[in-house]
């Protein structure tokens, strides 16, 4: 245990004092303190009409209009910049051969992989918690903050930001070179960008399929406020798998890699296809956006076998809009709900009808409208509606902030990039003198 | 230590074919080999650091072949070792006595590691990077030191300084293999030859062996190793 500290501490060291790593920490500095100026500045502005108006109010929630865009640079920082911070943990091991040196050590490849892992982890907590002003200073400005919504985001990044790692350490134990992984990394990485792309585009039907499970359309969940236990348990897999992977490849020791290689990727995709069936999603906003109203949901709850036939490209706004305001709500209800995309005659023959079907009996209607698909389901399911809030109490958090936005600018474009830069010279220096004794 | 029959193959290269010798417990064994004979590859399957697609290795009568074994009998020192550059000597110095509990001060003093504790790791000369090279595989008490071109960048005293240490270790009961290819160096040091060349043992066995049977009396480990491969 007191080995695999000081290995640990010596991991923390190498990743945290980094002229990469110091590099990177001043652009997240500067690309949230950008994210969060513009997105306060466009949240102030939109809120002075709703201010007097309680019904436009309800709009306005911070984590969409605020803690998102703030985040959402993170994102392109992730995949773009972290893993020439992260590549490095492995590969410049593997090309000085320390790893020789490291094994010879009574540590195990376990303990040395598992040392890395944790060192980038407390690397990505370092880098979430510099948002941290972010969130004293929109609290200081009066702002609220919805607890729940904005731990489920930050976690969505974390988890995202340790696929990053898996996949940058999967590529440093695949490539002798720094260069070839960390291209293969980022390769990997913008692939999930170009399955949506094609999907959204409406390229192939493959595509579509595929791109359900694109690390990007699984971190919108954490986006829109849904606590998906699919989610969190499709990130652990994947991040497990490549781990499994790297450490595969970096053991010199071991006989038949490929069989190994071969049982994990078959494993994991068996697991994912598991996953793929598991649906157990809450809705943790405080307006409930994600939600139909209380009693909607409570009613569908008691629909047995419900099936819907869509006579509609997936292309069709139509579809996307129903998709957005009907399908996604009421998979967070009913998982077991069988959703068919028409093809072929049968499509062209009766483009833009929805069936829905409950025990046998069916109706038909061209409507993607709620107020008319919720009356033909129920009354084929033969159950009323009870009474219930049908309106959440959400009065919505609009807020005009006045001339204060330059604290936001000095804090993240001079106070915390000059900051970490003195840091690591102060180490540095602190060193030399240390040495010079 | 026992060699048995290790083979080698890189696809259709074959690096090394049925390499077969054996390793007494007070031996300084020198593998002797041009380049590109197989002498780092043979190292590595000893150690552990590759697995060989033939051939098995024993200690002390019993099958040694898992690295997580190995590790505990042997120590090596790999040539191709970059140690950390951004680290300073003694941060070094100090992570290994830190996780092996093991200090020999005697070691840092003949290896003269002190005098440059205060550098950075990539600013030390070659001769420097080598003895902390040695530092790391010495530093410990495992029974078999095995040192892959441990000699290359030493000047002539700083060599004879090294040499006495590893005797001096020797005689304390710990085997060394070292593999060398200036044939000088490993006349001076070693006890026991085996002469490897295109990943073949052409002749193995002590000096006086090897005279017997491609020398005669005057002959150098030179002249020898010439025979040997004609």
């Amino acid at each position: 245990m007191r080995s695999f500290l000081i290995l640990s501490l010596k991991e923390i060291k190498d990743t945290f004092f980094s002229k990469t790593a110091l590099l990177f920490l001043v652009l997240v500095s500067l690309i949230i303190g950008y994210g969060f100026f513009s997105a306060v500045g466009l949240y102030s502005e939109q809120s002075m009409a709703a201010v007097n108006n309680l019904l436009y109010a309800r709009g306005f929630e911070p984590v969409p209009g605020v803690f998102g865009p703030t985040y959402g640079g993170l994102f392109v920082l992730f995949s773009l910049f972290l893993p020439f911070v992260i590549i490095q943990l492995v590969s410049l091991e593997k090309g000085q051969n320390t790893f020789s040196i490291l094994t010879q050590l009574p540590f195990s490849f376990k303990d040395i992989l598992t040392a890395k892992i944790i060192a980038s982890f407390l690397f990505l907590l370092f880098v979430l918690m510099l948002s941290l002003p972010c969130i004293i200073l929109w609290r200081l400005y009066g702002g609220h903050i919805p607890l729940n919504e904005l731990i489920l985001l930050i976690s969505g990044y974390l988890l995202y930001g340790m696929f990053v790692v898996s996949v940058s350490f999967f590529s440093a134990s695949l490539f002798d070179s720094t260069a070839n992984a960390s291209i293969f990394s980022i390769f990997l990485i913008i692939s999930s960008w170009v399955i949506d792309f094609g999907s959204n585009m409406n390229m192939s039907q493959a595509l579509s399929s595929i791109s359900a499970w694109t690390v990007t359309k699984v971190l919108k969940y954490f986006e829109n406020g849904i606590l998906s236990f699919t989610a969190v348990m499709y990130f652990v897999l994947v991040c497990s798998t490549f781990f499994v992977l790297t450490y595969i490849l970096l053991r010199f020791d071991l006989k038949g890699k490929w069989r190994s290689i071969s049982s994990t990727v078959i494993l994991s995709l068996l697991a994912m296809f598991i996953l793929s069936h598991i649906a157990l999603n809450i809705d943790v906003t405080e307006s409930h956006r994600n939600s139909f109203p209380a009693n909607i949901s409570r009613a569908l709850k008691k629909v047995p076998n419900l099936e819907i036939d869509i006579y509609m490209e997936k292309g069709d706004s139509r579809f996307k809009d129903y998709q957005r305001s009907f399908l996604k709500k009421l998979s967070l209800v009913k998982n077991d709900v069988k959703v068919k995309m028409m093809t072929g005659d049968e499509l062209k023959k009766s483009y833009g009808l929805f069936v829905y079907k409950v025990n046998g009996k069916s109706e038909k209607t061209y409507s993607n409208s709620e107020q008319e698909i919720f009356p033909i389901i129920f009354g084929l399911a033969g159950i009323s509606v009870g009474h219930g809030s049908e309106k959440t109490n959400f009065p919505g958090y609009p807020l005009v902030v006045k001339g204060k936005l330059s604290v936001i600018r000095y804090t993240y474009y001079l106070l915390i990039p000059f900051g970490m830069i003195l840091a690591f010279v102060a180490k540095e220096i602190k060193l030399r003198r240390r040495f010079k004794k | 230590m026992k060699i048995k029959n290790i083979t080698k193959r890189y696809f259709r290269t074959v690096a090394l074919d049925k390499v077969s010798f054996e390793v007494s417990g007070d031996a300084i064994t020198g593998i002797i080999g041009p380049n590109g004979a197989g002498k780092s590859t043979l190292l590595d399957i000893i150690t552990g650091f590759q697995n060989p697609d033939e051939g098995e290795i024993y200690f002390n009568d019993r099958p040694l072949m898992a690295f997580k074994e190995k590790k505990k009998v042997l120590s090596y020192m790999p040539e191709h070792l970059e140690i950390y550059p951004d680290y300073y000597v003694d941060d070094f110095i100090r992570f290994i006595h830190r996780v092996t509990r093991y200090v020999d001060t005697d070691l840092i003093e003949v290896l003269n590691l002190a005098k440059v504790k205060n550098k950075k790791i990539r600013y030390l000369s070659k001769g420097y990077h080598q003895r902390l090279k040695l530092f790391f595989a010495l530093s410990n008490t495992k029974k078999i030191v095995v040192l892959d071109e441990p000699f290359d960048g030493f000047d002539p005293i700083q060599l004879i300084e090294i040499l006495e240490f590893i005797r001096a270790e020797n005689r304390k009961g710990r085997t060394f293999i070292l593999s060398i290819h200036q044939i000088y160096d490993a006349e001076k040091i070693c006890n026991h030859y085996v002469l490897l060349n295109e990943g073949k043992v052409l002749t193995r066995g002590s000096m006086q062996t090897l005279k017997q049977t491609f020398g005669d009396e005057s002959s150098s480990l030179e002249q020898i190793f010439m025979r040997a491969i004609q």
